[in-house]
This record gives structure tokens, sequence and C-alpha cells, in this order.
């Protein structure tokens, strides 16, 4: 994949089960949004296929099936989070009793009515994620989406990660955290535009012989390197 | 259909809670009541002549304000004020999308990017129908009363003159609105769209009006700018123009009311056809 004239992601090959919570870690700069992109259907490829839900990427019957999450939270500052949500409701044909389910899960019952742009950075995420709650997405992508969230919040919504995923959801999340990586099923690890792992936390940190996963990215990278 | 449907009433519901909108509109009403009935009362109460009556017969003025004149008054500020205002409206809605970063969620899970801008459009222009009737309605009210308090006979206009200045108006305020998404999607800024908007609005149309005698053929193209046609229009359905020296500013006689209606239609089109294939082939980020 390239942007910019700069190739981006190279020789990346990877098959997400359904109904699995994966993690695609890596500093950043290293082609995690590039790639949540072309698995959303919004970025051209120079080579390759990408294919969701056994579709090409981006056909229109993927659109009510995947939910999505970009790093800048998208909801008009202007409105409130209800607003907001009755607004992507009606867009993406969700019912609008969801709105209320959605603002609970992400923890802005007592901020419903209060404009977006009056909310902290992390509160205004959480109300970017709860547009891609909306409906029932068969898969989220969800481009780091516990940035600038404070640690309970953080364990809560990986909570709710998990229980998704236990209901039938996929989910797809990054995060340069390397200490989020515990709370996924399966790890992608990239690194300048390769994948250089995809495994289970465990075998990840069997196959390396370390305790925690930011040493098991170190690991690979040494070992690439020598 | 169900897709533009659920978008169109998705953009009203955003539209109807945005405090922009209210502001505008309001902008729009005060202007109008104030240039076409406050300014000019005040005048032929007190007898003043003022920067904006200047030159008028009392009675004239008074003719002005009442109720056969409203197919007239509704739509003489509408070419430049209720155009410019309409702009930033389309121009905010549009940008803002990009602002926000909305668009990337509705276009990526959405309808469909033909549904979802065709949804914005259509809320638009309904935004643009209820400005027109609404100010139609005031207008007529307000006149009414005028000519009750002033007792003058209570003639209503030719419904005909009426639906002719209500089309008319739809059209201009229709093709500024258009012209203000189209710079929304062109500029993805909501603030640099609306300042760029305005700047060709009020300034770069008028100078090229202005230089239009010195330089060869560029008449031609002054005489078929937006704001032309618009002015036009609005001129061949009887408003006082700039001309006329006490005419409304942005009211012209450059082109006949047939061209004029089918440059803003083509205009109205055009910007609605090209902001459409932008959103579909551009990039999201």
């Amino acid at each position: 994949m390239v942007r910019s004239r700069r190739t981006v992601l190279d020789d990346v090959s990877f098959r997400v089960p359904r109904g699995s919570l994966t993690g695609m870690l890596g500093p950043s700069g290293c082609g995690k949004t590039t790639l949540m992109r072309a698995i959303v259907g919004v970025q051209r490829l120079a080579r390759g296929r990408v294919s969701v839900l056994g579709l090409a990427a981006g056909s229109a019957p993927l659109r009510h099936r995947l939910g999505y999450v970009t790093q800048a939270p998208s909801v008009y500052g202007d409105l409130t989070v209800r607003q907001n949500l009755r607004y992507f409701a009606d867009v993406l044909g969700a019912p609008r009793c969801d709105v209320e389910r959605v603002i609970t899960q992400v923890g802005l019952d007592d901020h419903a009515d209060v404009l977006t742009a009056r909310l902290s950075g992390g509160q205004r995420s959480r109300a970017s994620l709860a547009t891609a709650l909306l409906g029932r997405p068969e898969l989220l992508v969800l481009d780091e989406p516990t940035v600038g969230l404070d640690p309970v919040l953080r364990r809560d919504l990986w909570d709710l990660f998990a229980r998704m995923a236990a209901s039938g959801v996929t989910l797809l999340v990054s995060s340069h955290v390397m200490d989020e990586a515990r709370r996924c099923e399966r790890l992608l690890l990239l690194r300048e535009g390769r994948l250089i792992a995809d495994d289970t936390p465990g075998e990840l940190l069997a196959a390396t012989g370390t305790s925690d996963v930011e040493q098991a990215f170190l690991r690979i990278v040494e070992q690439g390197a020598s | 259909m169900s897709a533009l449907l659920a978008s169109t009433r998705a953009e009203l519901l955003r539209l109807r809670r945005w405090p922009a909108l209210w502001v505008l509109l309001g902008v729009w009403i005060t202007l109008n009541l104030t240039f076409v009935y406050g300014f000019n009362y005040i005048a032929y109460r007190t007898g003043d002549a003022s920067a904006v009556t200047e030159g008028v017969p009392p009675q004239a003025l008074l003719a002005d304000m009442l109720p056969t004149a409203v197919p007239q008054s509704v739509i003489q500020g509408m070419p430049m004020f209720g155009g410019a205002i309409l702009m930033i409206l389309g121009a905010l809605s549009a940008g803002s999308g990009y602002g926000w970063g909305t668009w990337k969620t509705v276009l990526t899970q959405g309808p469909g990017r033909v549904a979802a801008f065709g949804g914005t459009l259509a809320a638009l222009a309904l935004v643009v129908i209820g400005v027109v009737l609404a100010t139609a309605a005031i207008d007529l009210g307000v006149s009414s009363v005028l000519a009750v308090v002033e007792s003058q006979p209570l003639e209503m206009p030719p419904l005909g003159e009426l639906a002719e200045a209500v089309g008319a108006g739809l059209l201009v305020l229709g093709m500024w609105t258009a012209a203000g998404v189209l710079i929304g999607v062109l500029t993805k800024s909501p603030a640099l769209a609306v300042g760029l908007g305005l700047v060709w609005a009020l300034v770069v149309e008028n100078l090229l009006r202005g230089v239009s005698d010195l330089l060869g053929g560029m008449a031609t193209v002054s005489d078929h700018l937006p704001g032309t046609a618009a002015g036009s229009l609005v001129g061949a359905l009887g408003a006082r123009g700039e001309a006329e020296g006490d005419g409304t500013p942005g009211v012209l006689t450059v082109l006949d009311g047939g061209t004029a209606t089918w440059l803003l239609a083509a205009y109205l089109v055009a910007f609605a056809v090209v902001g459409l294939m932008l959103v579909r082939r551009r990039d999201l980020a």
C-alpha cells in the first residue's frame, strides 16, 4: 500500500478469525492506520487483495456490517452526544433505541446532553466510539480507541470489547501501548510497514522466551536484524 | 431511495439542532425586515432623507411596503445578502463534516457516498424552500399590518407574481447554497470555505464587473457570473437595481429574465454535480 508516494505497507498477509478480539500493535507510523483504512475499504491498494467477511473490502454490502472509529474523534462538536448519536443512527439505519444503549456502553450517561466540543478528549473519543457501536456491526475496526483514557475507563472498554467478541463480533483494535496486548486473543505486530508477528499472546511469549509483549516485540526485531 | 431518505432525515435532524442554522436564518430575516420595512417606514413617518431612501418620495416609500410590492421586496435582498448568508450555510454544512471528521464515518459506514451527499443537498434544499416561504409569509404579514396601520387598502399581490418571486427566490438562494456546498467540499474546511465564498460573492464578482469595460471579452464573462445571473433575475421581476441609485445592491438588469433563469439553473446543477463527483472520488483522509 502506498500513501503520498511512500510505501507504507509491504507484503502483509493475515487472517482474523470471526468473533475474535485481535490487537494490532506497533509504534506510531508503522502502518496500523493505513492497514485499517484498507480493511474498511477507503485505501487504494497498489497490489494485493483485502477480503472482509467474505467480500471485497469497501464493497457496498459491507457498509452496514462494519463499524470504524478513526484516531481523531469524528463527532459534531456543536451537537450534544445524544444528538450526534441520533444523527448517526439515522444515517447508518440503526434503530433510535440503540442511542441510549451505546451511551451507556461507553459510559457517557452523565454527559449525553453536553455539547461534544465541551467534553474532554477522552470523552469525545468515547462519543466517537459510540457511533461505531450503533446497529449490530459484525466487524469493529477501532483505531487507538483507548488513547487518553484513564485506566479505569480503558479497563471497562476492553471488557466491553471482550464481551462483544464473545457475542460473535469481530474486533480489530489498534494500539501503540504494548501493555494492552494481554487483553487480546490474537496479536498482529507491525513494524516499518511489515507484519513481524501474528500469534496469540501466549504463543508469542513462549516463542520469544519473554514475559511481556514489549520484550517479545524487541526480541523479534533483534532476531530480524541479526 | 430509502438510503437517500435516511440521509436526508439525518441531515435535517442535524440542521434543526444546529445553532448556526438558526443564527443565519435570524440574520437574514432581520436584514430583510430592517432594509425592506424598518428604515423605509422610519423615513416615511419622519420624512427623513436617509442614505437608504434618499430621493424617494414618501408615497413611493409607502407603496414599496404594501402587500402588492411583496413579490419584489421578498427577493430584492436575495442576490447579495440572502445569497451570501445561504452560501455560508452551505459552506458550513459541507465543510464542517470535514472539519469534525464526521464525513469519514458517514461515507465509510453510511448508505454510500451518492446517497449521503444527496441527503445533505436534499436537506439544504428543504431549508431553502422553508427560508423563501417564511420570508414571503413574514413580508406579507408585516406589509398587511402596515397597510392597516396606514389606512391603505389591503390589496394582495397577484398570485402569479408571488409564485414567480418564490420561484426566483428558490433559484437564487438554491444556487448560492449549492455554491457554498461546493466550496466546502473543495476546501474541506468550514472557515476557509466561508471566507472564500464571501470574498467571491461580495468582492470578486463586483471587481470583475468593474473592470469588464477595460478588458476586451471580460464583459462577456462578468455578464454570466453567478451573482450577475442572480441579480438579473431579481431585476427582471421588478426589483429596483443598483443602477437606479436608490435600488438594492446586487440587483442588476444585465441579463433578461429567461437567460438569467437558465443560467442560474445551470450553475445550481453544475455546483451540485461537481460537488458530488469530488465527494465520490476523493480520499477520505
